[in-house]
This record gives structure tokens, C-alpha cells and sequence, in this order.
């Protein structure tokens, strides 16, 4: 039992650098395999976190969030991200608008601001700093890499680790929601995620390809 | 248990109208189902008005405004319903895009509007009202023409994102709630949050914080500039009827989920911060929408913006806060909708007779076509605010709610706005109307279903706007008291 | 007694640095199913090239005879600042991590020259290609040495490594990972590996230092290879030290030593597995694409820097 009293204490210290490693990564990443990969590694090491949590504050629905977490986001939306491409036969390439080095500093950038936004907060709240300014630079991750990547895909993804920072965060303020809340939350974004699969289909369909960047017929 | 009626019928109702594969037989099953469901609503809010607000388990809850927002949901959906019984003719079997498919739809997306409205809960409610967006997008999408999908796609990003902010803010509320001593499971329930708002007031920046989230996230769903770069291109690009739902009833759930924030925080955290907030959306909103209707080139884009700058006006409304703006709010809320569901239907058949919503392709609607530009003249003289139609009167009490609060710049704002909109209106209407026909209609008389319904429209805007009807006063004195 | 181990250390870096090359070269054949040659190799090559004759092109300088040995004496002085056993190196004193930096650079400017002054074209274009990514992978080298370094207090990299030694080994520095990917990056670059360089490559279009070094024939090419290789056991002790130094001697005994020896090579080894996996697995970047890779390691050794006034708050 020691044992896992270590790990576990471990894992809640230490996850969020690795969290800033999986989103430094995520810019970088030229291919969408590589991406979605990185997201699955990130909610793994969320989900961690969620059953380091629930074994810290014997919480016992922190370990039904925790499965939740890992079958719905480690094994089956990539899954289902990995078939997406497959059957879209679109090519792998993440068309991104910035450059690599751009990027990364961005990346930089945006975890410097999100420590800075959390220190003047972190004093109403008792939370480990690392923590939220993680769950904070995953949000704004999630939204850079909305803006900068021009594939219906990747937009997809985005919102995908925006979703992470938002539940992170959840999980860091106040050890989650009611639990039916989370399942509801799950739901949805299950079947938001169905729906954009069907939408870029059809984008594929009408349009011959997956570039949203290139979406501008209504303006005005 | 009358409360989980209209839940069920619209479910089973949206997986009941998929078994029936001839379109004259799902049409006439939809109408039924909806007759149902209105009837429902109706006895839903006949209950709370005898006998106050019901509620159901932990999460299901009627009071004054839901029920009045209840009230708007069953009269606009079921002018919609008999409206596209007609409409659908024009479209064929296709796979998802067939007229069993657009009832399912449609009903899974009252469902949905419904569950907000009823929810006690402000966990569902946001659960449910990422459930609109979802229920819309293949709404929004379903002529799958370019711009179609390129606005279902846009709409589902935008409107996804926006409401995972308003997640956020629900989190910051729920732990403004938890840090000041409230039971982790009551703290999202909407009344438990309104008795312990006083003492969330003590640490008020988290309360503010989590309102500027909601707002901001909300917001993308009603339309607030600037976060409203969706909804031009979804209502445009949609079916009639479902512009009209999106515009009328939609927008309306979302300004309801604001409006009960509203109330917490300005219970919580003053008035001040949250009614500044609203003010300055609502008064942006006015001016971009306004001016962009100048420029616009589309009918039905043209309304859409018209809807953005109404809920502005709403906005200025509820955050100019006391009885005559918030009487001008709720009251708008309503007659915004009967206007531009009327104004909408016209534009359908517009589309259907002239092929185009381009304005400048259109031309001398007045003399090949006189019962639809007659339905233009009087949706558009309502939506600029002109007597004797209903949003006159709102409108009036909002004004006159703004100079009792000398908030003075909010107020010539307004009707500096309201000029310019009426111009716009002006100018692109005559342009429609007057001048040498552009074509021969296809057919140049309405069909039952369409006139009925644009009929009621508009006898209810004149209704309205010439007097109250007291029972409907009485509905919307209800609805203020529970914001109190 | 100290001193002794480290002038044993020191001797160690330089007298070993053939056998990682070897190794290296080997799990990489091992990786691509190949047979491969012996571990033992490049020590035969070394001493087959010292047997052989010096050419020298007609048309070179005294530039050009100089080159081997200025090359291979910074690279030992930068050999004797790196901690193996101990948390002390012969030249700790000496010097800080910024003449560790700038001799390295020293020795590859002269490189560069040799290049030039050979008078064939590969040179020139190699040693162009050198400069470029010379001087992207400076900024990121230092700041990621500064990153450590502002934590440790220390400018010297005996003292740098001494600190690391105290902290506890299971409380993971966000700095310290941060810089570590950064040098290591660093490390690619500079020491000419995939995916920046090949350094198995025959065609001369793909080379960085082969180029450079194409004239060179006989004792003057083998002190240029030796001086590269003592280059990748340097920097790859580097690492081990600033960022896994736990299980150096703290006292000078034989078994601590010999304790601290063994587990040094267990490291190492698997920095070189590690190596092997990465070039086996990557492709060669593009030239064009060399500054992203490098820029990626700038600006992740910019957060370091950034993250250590974070820590220390």
C-alpha cells in the first residue's frame, strides 16, 4: 500500500510536466496520426490523474470518470480519429499555418501566460499552481490549434484538448462535477464528435476536400 | 408527472416519425405528434399558473419564466410544424434528407429546447443546450449544398466551442458554490443557488468570473457580436422552417440560460457587473447588426442579422434591470419571435417562386405576388418597431426603461440604431417590392398551410401590439418575479 | 587522489570514445538487421589511418595542416570538464559551461576553415551547411545550460552536476526536462547524426562533416575522427551527468568507484540505444527543415529558462 501511496502522490505532482511536454509536441506534430496519438497520451495521463485523485479523496465515482476517460478518450475516439482518415483517404499532412519554430513559441507563450493567469487567481483558491496553469494551457492549446490548422480534422482535435483543459480543470478546482454531469458532459461530447465525422464527409463530398481554410463562400 | 409529457412525446415522437417512410404519412404523423406536444406545454403552463412553480426528482423544474418560455416554444413550433407540412414538398428521398428524417430532427431539437427550459439543474441545462447544437447541425446542413454544409460545419465549431466556455463558467460557479459552504450536490441546482447567493457574495470574484465565461459562452448562442460570425450563415443557409425555429426559439432558450445566471450573480455579486456586461453586449450586438444590414445582399441573411440585433435589444433590456426593462425584455422576447417567424415564412416562398434570395434578382413582388409581399410589409413594419404591431410596445418599455435609469447614451444609442435598421429595411423591401417583375412567379397564391400560419402571425402582432392580452401580462408578471 | 581519478576520467572519455562509436554502429545494425561491424572497429580504423600517408592538396595553407590538431585539442580540454565518476573533472576550475560551449565551437570553426581551404567544392558547400547549423544549435545549447545552471547556482559543471546530485531523485523538474530535450536535441545537431546528418553517408550532396573532412587522409583524419568521437562521448557524458548523475562516488574508494564506473556505463549505454533508435527510425531531414528542428529546440530551451524563475518563486 506504501507503494501506491508513492506513486500516487508522484502522479499528482509530477503529471502536469508532462502535460506540457504532450502539448509542446502536439504543435509540432506534422501528421495527424502523430496528433491524435499525443491527445491519447494526454487523456491517459489525465485519466492518471483522475484515479490519483479519487484514491487520495476516496471519492469512488473519480474511478468511474477515470474508466469513462480511458475507453471514451485513450481507445475509442482515437480509434475512430485513425479509421476517420483512413476511410476519408485524405492525405496525412496537418496543414498547419504556422511554422514549426512559430509554433513552439506560441506553445511557450501561451503556458507563460496561463501561469501567470493562475498566480493572480491561485490565491482565492488552494489548488496546486501546476496543475490548473496545465489545465489552462491545455484550453489554450486546444484553441491554437483550432485557429492554426486548417484541416477539418485538426479542428476537430482542438476542440477535442480544449475539452481536456476544461475538465482538468473541473478536476483540479472542485475533484469534478456530480457525476451524472460528467456522464452527460461525456455524452455529448461523443456525439459531437459523431456528427463532425458526418460533416466532414459531406464536406469531402460537395467540397473535394478537408481544407477549412479554404471555406469562404459566405462572408458578409 | 405532466412535467416529463412534452420529454416524451417529442422522443418517442422523433423515433416514431422515422418508421414512416411515405412523406404524406410522416407529414400528417408529425402534425399529430406536434398537436400533442403543444397541448401538453399548454396544460404545463396552465398548472403554474394556478398553482406555481412544479417540480420533478432533482432535476426537472417549471417556474414562472420557464413556463413563459414554454409558452413561445409551443406557439412558434406549432406555426412551424403546419408551415413545412407544406414546405416539405420540395424535397425529395435522399438519404438524411428526407421529410421523415426533418421531423425526427426537428423534434429531438425540441426536445432538447424543452429540457432547458425544464431543467432545475444547471448541469443538465448545459448539457442540454449543447444538445441544440447538436440536434441543428444536421438541421442547419440539410440541403447539403456548399454553403449549406460550409454553415453546418462553421455552426457546430463555433456554437461547440462557445459552450465549452460556458462549461467553464459553470465549473468556476459550481466552485464558487462549493467554497461557500453549499452541499456539493445541491450546488448546481438553480434555487438551492439562489437562497446561498448572498453568501457566495463574500469571495465575489469567482462569481464574476464564472458569469463572464457564461455570458461570453451563451452568448455565442444567442448571437451577441462578436461571437456571432455563425449565425448569418446557418440561418441563411437553412430550410424556412428551420431558420424560423432557429431564430425564434433558439436564440431564446439561450437568453433563458443567461437570464438565470443573471439572477444568481446579481444576487450573489450585485447587480452592477452582470447588468454592465449585458449592456455592452447588447449595445454592441445593435450597432454591428444594425449597420451590417445595410450591405446585406441576402433575404434571408438580412433577417438573420435583424435576429442579432433584436437580442441585443433584449439585452439592453435585462441589463438595464427594474420592472419596464425587464417587462420590455421578456415581452420582446415573444414578439420578436411572431415577427420574424412571419417574416421568415415569406422569405420562403419567395425562394420557392423566384429560385434566389439575392435581393438585387428580385423585383416587383408587389403586383406578381401580393399575398406574400403583403406578409413582407407587415413582418417588416413590425421588425423595425412601428405601431400598432407588438414590438412597438416592448421596444417602447425598454426605452422608457433606459431614460428612468438616465442611462442616456444607451438610449439614443438605441434609437439612433433603430433609425438606421428602419432605413435598411426600407430600402432593401421597396427595392423588392416596387419595379418591373423580375419573373413570372411559379405560383403567385399561397397554399393553405402558409397563409394560415403567416395569417396568425400576423393577427397576433397586431393583437399585441394594440393591447396586451391580460392573461398574457399576467404570464410575464409571473416570469419577472421569479428573476427577483 | 582526486586528481588522479580525474585525470583516469578524462583518459577514460578520450581512450573510450572509439568503442561508443562502435556501439552505436552496431545497435543500429542490430536495428536495421544487419550483421554489422564489430564494436572494436573504429579502434582498427584509428590505427590503420595513423599508419598510412598524409596528402595534402597542393593548393591548401598552413590552415590546413594545423585543422587536426587544434580540432582534437579543444576536444579533449572540453573531455576534461565532464564528470564520469565523481562530481569533479580535471579542469572543473578551469573554466564554466561557456567555455565548454565555445570550445566546442572553436574546434568546429577550424573544421570549417580546413573545409574551405581543401579547395574542393564539397568542402566549401559542407562547410557552409556546418556554419548554418552551428550557429542555430549555439543559442539553444546555452540556454538549456543556463536553465540548469540557474537552478543549481552554479556556473561550473562539476558544481551543476554536485547540486543535481543532491535533489531528490523521484521529484521531476520541469526544468530539467525541458533542458534535456533541448540538449539532447543540441546533441544530434552538433555531433552530426540523423536525423541532421548522416554520418554513414557516401553521397556528398547529404554530407555536413563528411564533407568537411573529404580531403583529409591519413594521421590527420584520424585525429579529426577521433576528435569527433571524443565529441559524441563528451556531449552524451554530458547529459548523463547534468540529468541522471545519481550513483557517482561520493567518496574515493574503490568500490564506490567501481559502483559509479558501472553504473555510468549502464546509462550511457542506454543513451546510445536511445540514439541508435532515433536515427534509425528518422529520416534525414531536408536542409531547409534543419532551422524548424533547431528552432524547436530554441524555443523549448527558451521555456526552460522561463520555467526556472517559475520553480524558484
Amino acid at each position: 500500500m506504501g507503494l501506491v501511496e508513492i506513486a500516487t502522490g508522484k502522479v499528482l505532482s509530477s503529471f502536469s510536466v508532462f502535460l506540457f511536454l504532450t502539448i509542446l509536441l502536439l504543435v509540432v506534430a506534422r501528421r495527424i496520426s502523430t496528433s491524435v496519438l499525443l491527445f491519447s497520451v494526454q487523456s491517459a495521463i489525465i485519466a492518471a490523474e483522475v484515479f490519483a485523485t479519487g484514491f487520495r479523496e476516496r471519492l469512488a465515482e473519480a474511478y468511474v470518470v477515470g474508466a469513462l476517460i480511458l475507453v471514451i478518450k485513450v481507445v475509442a475516439i482515437p480509434r475512430a480519429f485513425f479509421s476517420l482518415v483512413h476511410h476519408l483517404k485524405t492525405s496525412h499532412d496537418v496543414n498547419a499555418s504556422t511554422t514549426p519554430t512559430q509554433s513552439v513559441f506560441i506553445a511557450a507563450t501561451m503556458i507563460y501566460l496561463a501561469y501567470a493567469a493562475v498566480h493572480s487567481y491561485g490565491q482565492s483558491v488552494h489548488v496546486p499552481e501546476d496543475a490548473l496553469a496545465a489545465a489552462v494551457a491545455l484550453i489554450l492549446t486546444g484553441a491554437f490549434l483550432m485557429v492554426s490548422r486548417n484541416k477539418a480534422l485538426m479542428q476537430m482535435l482542438g476542440l477535442l484538448v480544449l475539452e481536456n483543459g476544461i475538465f482538468l480543470a473541473a478536476l483540479t478546482t472542485t475533484f469534478g462535477m456530480p457525476l451524472v454531469i460528467e456522464i452527460g458532459v461525456f455524452f455529448d461530447i461523443l456525439i459531437g464528435l459523431l456528427l463532425m465525422g458526418i460533416f466532414t464527409f459531406r464536406i469531402r463530398d460537395t467540397f473535394d476536400h478537408l481544407d477549412v481554410s479554404k471555406l469562404r463562400r459566405l462572408r458578409g | 408527472m405532466i412535467l416529463l409529457m412534452p420529454l416524451l412525446i417529442a422522443l418517442l415522437g422523433a423515433f416514431g416519425v422515422l418508421g414512416f417512410r411515405n412523406p404524406r404519412v410522416a407529414t400528417r404523423a408529425a402534425l399529430l405528434i406536434g398537436g400533442l406536444e403543444i397541448t401538453s406545454l399548454v396544460v404545463i403552463v396552465w398548472q403554474v399558473h394556478e398553482r406555481g412553480a412544479l417540480q420533478v426528482g432533482r432535476y426537472l423544474r417549471v417556474d414562472g419564466l420557464s413556463s413563459f418560455f414554454l409558452i413561445n416554444i409551443a406557439f412558434i413550433s406549432g406555426l412551424v410544424l403546419v408551415y413545412a407540412s407544406g414546405y416539405l414538398r420540395h424535397i425529395g428521398e435522399r438519404r438524411f434528407s428526407s421529410p421523415r428524417w426533418f421531423y425526427a430532427l426537428v423534434f429531438l431539437f425540441l426536445f432538447t429546447m424543452i429540457s432547458v427550459c425544464l431543467s432545475a439543474n444547471l448541469g443538465l441545462l448545459w448539457i442540454m443546450m449543447e444538445g441544440t447544437t447538436l440536434a441543428s447541425a444536421l438541421l442547419v446542413g440539410f440541403y447539403n449544398t456548399e454553403g449549406a454544409v460550409e454553415a453546418g460545419w462553421k455552426y457546430l465549431m463555433v456554437c461547440t466551442v462557445g459552450i465549452a466556455f460556458a462549461l467553464f463558467g459553470t465549473i468556476v460557479l459550481y466552485l464558487a458554490a462549493v467554497k461557500a459552504g453549499m452541499n456539493p450536490v445541491a450546488a448546481l441546482d438553480w434555487v438551492s443557488l439562489m437562497d446561498a447567493a448572498p453568501r457566495m457574495g463574500f469571495d465575489p470574484h469567482l462569481v464574476k468570473l464564472a458569469f463572464v465565461f457564461v455570458i461570453v459562452g451563451y452568448g455565442t448562442k444567442i448571437g451577441f457580436v462578436p461571437m456571432h460570425s455563425w449565425l448569418p450563415d446557418a440561418h441563411a443557409e437553412a430550410p424556412t422552417p428551420i431558420s424560423a425555429l432557429l431564430s425564434a426559439v433558439l436564440l431564446n432558450c439561450a437568453m433563458y440560460a443567461v437570464m438565470r445566471y443573471d439572477a444568481i450573480v446579481s444576487r450573489a455579486a450585485g447587480p452592477v457587473f452582470p447588468h454592465t456586461l449585458l449592456l455592452i453586449f447588447g449595445v454592441m450586438s445593435m450597432v454591428v447588426a444594425g449597420l451590417l444590414i445595410l450591405v446585406q445582399r441576402n433575404l434571408k441573411r438580412l433577417m438573420a442579422y435583424s435576429s442579432v440585433e433584436h437580442m441585443g435589444i433584449i439585452a439592453i433590456g435585462l441589463g438595464l434591470g427594474g420592472p419596464l426593462g425587464l417587462f420590455g425584455a421578456l415581452l420582446h422576447t415573444f414578439n420578436h419571435s411572431v415577427a420574424k417567424s412571419l417574416l421568415f415564412f415569406s422569405a420562403g416562398n419567395v425562394r420557392h417562386n423566384f429560385g434566389t434570395l439575392r435581393m438585387d434578382k428580385i423585383s416587383g413582388m408587389a403586383r406578381t405576388m401580393p399575398q406574400t409581399s403583403a406578409a413582407l410589409v407587415v413582418g417588416g413594419l413590425a421588425i423595425v418597431g412601428l405601431p400598432p404591431f407588438s414590438l412597438f410596445t416592448s421596444e417602447f418599455a425598454i426605452l422608457s426603461g433606459a431614460f428612468t435609469q438616465a442611462h442616456y447614451f444607451v438610449a439614443t444609442v438605441f434609437l439612433i440604431t433603430l433609425s438606421v435598421v428602419f432605413g435598411g429595411f426600407a430600402y432593401h423591401f421597396l427595392r423588392l417590392l416596387t419595379g418591373e417583375p423580375s419573373r413570372t412567379p411559379v405560383s403567385s397564391k399561397l397554399i393553405p398551410s402558409e397563409y394560415s400560419v403567416m395569417g396568425i402571425a400576423a393577427l397576433c402582432l397586431i393583437i399585441f401590439g394594440t393591447r396586451i392580452p391580460h392573461l398574457f401580462s399576467v404570464l410575464v408578471q409571473e416570469a419577472m418575479a421569479v428573476l427577483r | 587522489m582526486k586528481v588522479a581519478i580525474n585525470v583516469l576520467q578524462a583518459l577514460a572519455l578520450i581512450l573510450g570514445a572509439p568503442l561508443v562509436r562502435g556501439v552505436v554502429a552496431r545497435f543500429k545494425a542490430f536495428l536495421q538487421r544487419r550483421q554489422g561491424a564489430s564494436i572494436w572497429r573504429p579502434y582498427s580504423d584509428l590505427a590503420k589511418l595513423f599508419r598510412k600517408e598524409d596528402l595534402v592538396p597542393p593548393t591548401a595553407s598552413g590552415v590546413f595542416r594545423v585543422v587536426p590538431f587544434v580540432l582534437f585539442g579543444t576536444t579533449i580540454c572540453v573531455a576534461a570538464f565532464v564528470p564520469l565518476v565523481q562530481p569533479s573533472a580535471l579542469l572543473a576550475s578551469g573554466g564554466d559551461f561557456f567555455l565548454f560551449v565555445y570550445l566546442l565551437a572553436m574546434g568546429r570553426f577550424f573544421l570549417s576553415l580546413g573545409g574551405f581551404d581543401g579547395g574542393s567544392a564539397f568542402g566549401g558547400m559542407g562547410a557552409s551547411r556546418e556554419a548554418l547549423v552551428s550557429s542555430l544549435a549555439e543559442a539553444p545549447f546555452l540556454l538549456s545550460l543556463v536553465a540548469v545552471a540557474i537552478l543549481a547556482s552554479h556556473a561550473d559543471i562539476a558544481g551543476m552536476v554536485a547540486w543535481t546530485l543532491q535533489q531528490n531523485i523521484f521529484n521531476i523538474s520541469a526544468v530539467h526536462i525541458l533542458a534535456f530535450t533541448s540538449l539532447a536535441m543540441v546533441v544530434i545537431a552538433e555531433t552530426g547524426r540523423m536525423p541532421v546528418d548522416n554520418p554513414t553517408t557516401h553521397l556528398e550532396l547529404t554530407m555536413i562533416h563528411e564533407g568537411m573532412v573529404l580531403e583529409y587522409s591519413g594521421p590527420s583524419l584520424a585525429w579529426i575522427e577521433w576528435a569527433s568521437a571524443v565529441k559524441l562521448h563528451a556531449m552524451l557524458a554530458l547529459l548523463v551527468a547534468l540529468f541522471v548523475p545519481w550513483g557517482m562516488a561520493s567518496s574515493v574508494s574503490v568500490g564506490a568507484i567501481g559502483l559509479a564506473l558501472l553504473l555510468y556505463c549502464a546509462k550511457a549505454t542506454l543513451l546510445m540505444v536511445l540514439l541508435a533508435v532515433i536515427e534509425s527510425g528518422m529520416a534525414k531531414l531536408r536542409m531547409y527543415l534543419v532551422p524548424d528542428f533547431l528552432g524547436v529546440a530554441s524555443a523549448v530551451s527558451a521555456l526552460a529558462v522561463i520555467f526556472t524563475t517559475l520553480v524558484k518563486r
